[in-house]
């Protein structure tokens, strides 16, 4: 608590409501959720199925608006923004992974990482050494003039991650990054992502249901019926003992891996 | 229960369909409509026949009608495509929710009759209705002053029902086909994914794509040759060069030079292009074959349209070329004056001009060649009836030919050469220093016309003596100033003209020309209509089933932030590739193709040629414009976050 007083704030949501459906059926997704996370940090949410996680990810990458309260990144209020303003906004200071890659797939794997700053008035020699930078740490750079549907699951998520990263975001969001991925891949990349976080002091958040991947986090926030429910800090415990305490949170939530009777 | 449902399924259904694929019922009412209207006016062949006379319009029509199917069979098939392709995934779904094959084959079925009839019914009464409209159009194109009425014609309806009866009935194979014959799980997945990029092969698309451009190169340089004894086979090889080239330039080379730019960007595609150029390369493989289509159709409409316009409105000049003269009488003095009589009490404004012309036989050209006949014609005499002419030096001739560009055996003549005149009594040279390219005298007065100066045509009476073959020809010529006074002047030579001899006066082969061409340029317009149409529309369709497949990448695209202006403008680079390329192809393939056809007639026809290109390049740019908005209102409408 004191570390995070202080880092700088990078995102900080206040009583964030959000309802779905017409008068008289109306869904609450969220319930007033305040959350804050500071520069450097690695935070996972999880919770069970309608617990309002992809909700709350959408409202907090500007995907989607907030019925009621206020998402401030970076000191900057977005929760007021018009549409054109977030595009912008999510443009430049945004970083996205998504469950299924979502890559072009009539664009190879340079030219989808490089899109992302094809908006920006960067230098083509500079634009290059980023890409040379961020492909060889990723370890995407042999496979750069290969088309999507000609690589693994693996290296399309690694692609997805270096084209969120290329223009330097304030925070990346990844909304079940592994959720498309075989064990193995998975590793790879979440190992990857917490080596950026802590090399490169990457801020990320990230939307999970697997406790494995969660156990990566330095930071797990748990969400139930659209509220925050706990959370837990990894603090200097091992990977295994993190885990293991997700797991009980997770039994006590009543979370997908837990027989419900 | 069942049946309810079903019939509100398809009420809504095609209440949709309206809204999305309007050009599509557009095109299939307007080609109804014309295709009525050609039908009506081949039936109704009598009073047809009695303003076009000889004229074998009823054929040309026939012939128009099959073109129109053609096209329309073409457009139909391609069109109930992209909409199956569309609808896949709901047709799908029907049999999914538990709906049998058949009745889901019965709900396309009943809505695509329901349509179909529809539209066949507005486009016969609408055919009907506008029939009189054509009808004046074609009026004031060949400036009749009869009144030609035409009544509804049932044969010609019928006719029109079959035939598009037919063309729906085809769609409701194809639509059965799809039902019957895809599996449930490639409905569900339906199209959405376009081919999987490839990267060319470096060597052999480079070669191949060198071929395609070779291919239409020689094909032109070869359409710029004179076409010679073999010509029909000449023809052939160009077509089909040109139709291979077309096809290899867009399965090959365009993809082939996108790669080139795209490496040599170097991943820094930018989002106008990864919009327009990345996705345009990748479709060229399937695309080839109708895009291919669509380039050779929309040569053909444009050179069709150019020839038909050219043809009209050179008409006159073309006549004045072939027909110096008004009126002429050959060695007839006797009906000459009294011809000259009949004008005068007429008090119509003439000049009456008499000529005394050489007729021998001899040859010029090159090599063995027959002699033939050939007309001497003093320069000064045709001055003086008011010819825009130099006069030859002495003992020098040049030769006015109309048929110069035709003939080819003739073309190949160089000047200055030496003709042969006379026969075994005598000869006499002369050197003929120049060919030019229409007729000095009209071109029914046999022997290849020779100007000379006076004194060198009466050298050559006194070197050769009087012979058979060698006889003076008395010429009396008429010029009439106004075309008013032409055509009752024509009334009275007509008179004079034997059934047995080709006697055509300036008038009547000009009217006539007119006629003909007013016609051809009638149809021709109206089916370059409807190919333009077609043709455009099919892009169109292409565009929209594009947009279908993707929808996801730009749902990607606004989630990483891009604004809707930055997509909209690659949207329009896009269409601008996708409708300008063809076009180009097609534009460049029909000047050609005119330059060919104008070494044929005797006036320019660029003016004319190009006015066509411009109206086509016009539609096109609609055509663009509305498949920009159709794109763009579908990304809007589907804004998937």
């Amino acid at each position: 608590m004191i570390q995070s007083d202080m880092k700088k704030t990078v995102l900080h949501a206040q009583q964030l409501r959000k309802s779905y459906g017409i008068k008289g059926n109306v869904q609450q997704a969220l319930r007033g959720i305040n959350l804050r996370i500071v520069e450097g940090e690695f935070v996972g949410i999880m919770g069970p199925s309608g617990s309002g996680k992809s909700t709350l990810i959408n409202v907090l990458a500007t995907m989607d608006k907030a019925t009621a309260g206020k998402v401030v990144v970076e000191d900057v209020d977005i929760s007021t923004m018009k549409d054109a303003e977030r595009s912008t906004f999510r443009c430049n200071k945004l970083g996205f992974i998504f469950q299924d890659y979502n890559l072009l797939d009539m664009l190879t794997v340079k030219e989808n990482i490089l899109l992302s700053i094809s908006l920006g008035k960067m230098k083509k020699k500079e634009v290059e050494a980023k890409f040379q930078q961020i492909a060889s740490d990723l370890g995407i750079l042999e496979i750069a003039h290969k088309y999507p549907h000609e690589i693994s699951g693996g290296q399309r998520q690694r692609t997805s991650a270096a084209r969120a990263l290329i223009h330097e975001p304030a925070l990346l969001f990844a909304d079940e990054p592994t959720g498309a991925l075989d064990s193995r891949a998975a590793t790879s990349l979440l190992e990857i992502m917490e080596k950026l976080n802590r090399q490169r002091s990457i801020t990320i958040l990230m939307v999970t249901h697997d406790p494995i991947a969660s156990s990566y986090c330095s930071r797990v926030v748990f969400l139930k019926d659209g509220m925050v429910y706990s959370e837990l800090y990894r603090g200097s415990k091992t990977r295994q003992t993190f885990y293991t305490e997700i797991m009980n949170v997770q039994a006590v939530l009543g979370g997908d891996h837990v027989d419900p009777a | 229960m069942t049946t309810l449902t079903l019939r509100e399924l398809v009420i809504r259904s095609m209440r949709s369909n309206m809204k999305h694929n309007y050009l599509y019922f557009f095109a299939f009412m307007m080609s109804t409509a014309l295709y009525f209207v050609f039908a009506t006016l081949a039936n109704d062949s009598l009073i047809m026949a009695a303003t076009f006379k000889d004229i074998e319009f009823v054929l040309l029509l026939k012939v128009s009608g099959i073109l129109l199917v053609a096209i329309m069979i073409i457009f139909v098939i391609y069109a109930n495509n992209v909409f199956l392709m569309r609808r896949s995934r709901e047709i799908g779904l029907y049999q999914l929710v538990g709906l049998t094959r058949r009745s889901v084959g019965l709900l396309l079925i009943t809505e695509n009759v329901l349509l179909g009839m529809g539209a066949l019914f507005i486009g016969i009464t609408s055919g009907a209705l506008v029939s009189r409209l054509f009808l004046l159009i074609l009026l004031k194109l060949i400036d009749s002053k009869n009144v030609l009425t035409i009544s509804f014609s049932s044969s010609a309806a019928i006719q029109t029902a079959i035939v598009f009866t037919i063309l729906i009935a085809l769609t409701l194979i194809q639509t059965l086909y799809k039902v019957y014959f895809t599996a449930l799980i490639e409905l569900l997945e339906g199209e959405r994914q376009g081919d999987q990029p490839v990267r060319p092969r470096a060597v052999l698309s480079s070669m191949m794509g060198l071929l395609g451009i070779v291919l239409i190169v020689a094909a032109y340089l070869l359409s710029n040759q004179t076409l010679g004894p073999a010509f029909l086979l000449q023809i052939l090889v160009i077509l089909a060069s040109i139709i291979l080239g077309t096809y290899l330039v867009f399965r090959v080379t365009i993809g082939w030079l996108f790669y080139q730019i795209r490496r040599i960007k170097n991943g820094q595609l930018g989002l106008k292009n990864s919009l327009s150029l990345a996705p345009i390369m990748h479709r060229m493989k399937s695309n080839a074959l109708s895009l291919t289509l669509i380039t050779v159709l929309s040569a053909m409409t444009l050179t069709m349209v150019a020839i038909a316009y050219s043809l009209y409105y050179s008409a006159e000049s073309e006549a004045r070329a072939m027909l110096p003269y008004d009126f002429i009488f050959e060695n007839n003095e006797h009906d000459a004056n009294s011809f000259r009589a009949e004008l005068e009490s007429a008090g119509l404004t003439f000049v009456h001009q008499p000529i005394e012309a050489v007729r021998l036989t001899g040859r010029f050209g090159t090599g063995t060649e027959d002699r033939h006949s050939i007309l001497l014609l003093a320069a000064e005499q045709l001055q003086a009836s008011g010819a825009d002419i130099v006069v030859p030096g002495q003992g020098e001739a040049i030769w006015y030919s109309g048929l110069r560009k035709l003939l080819s055996t003739e073309r190949n003549f160089n000047f200055p050469q030496v003709a042969y005149l006379g026969t075994y009594g005598g000869y006499a040279l002369i050197n003929v220093s120049e060919g030019i390219n229409r007729y000095m005298m009209n071109f029914n007065v046999q022997g290849s016309q020779l100007i000379v100066s006076e004194a060198t045509l009466a050298d050559i009476r006194q070197l050769i003596p009087i012979v058979p073959e060698q006889e003076i020809v008395h010429i009396d010529t008429y010029q009439i100033a106004l075309m008013s006074d032409r055509a009752a002047a024509s009334d009275y030579y007509e008179r004079y003209i034997k059934a047995d001899k080709y006697r055509p006066s300036f008038y009547a082969y000009y009217k006539d020309a007119h006629l003909k061409f007013g016609l051809t340029l009638f149809i021709a317009g109206f089916l370059g209509l409807v190919f333009m149409t077609a043709t455009g529309s099919i892009l169109y369709f292409k565009q929209m089933a594009e947009a279908e497949q993707e929808r996801n990448c730009y749902t990607i695209l606004r989630q990483l932030g891009f604004g809707e202006r930055e997509m909209i403008s690659g949207i329009i680079r896009k269409q601008l590739f996708v409708f300008a390329i063809p076009l180009v192809i097609g534009l460049v393939h029909s000047f050609f193709a005119v330059k060919t056809v104008s070494a044929l007639t005797l006036s320019d026809i660029s003016i004319p040629a190009a006015i066509a290109m411009t109206i086509y390049t016009l539609v096109y740019f609609v055509f663009a414009v509305l498949t920009v908005r159709y794109y763009s209102a579908f990304l809007n409408l589907k804004f998937i976050v």
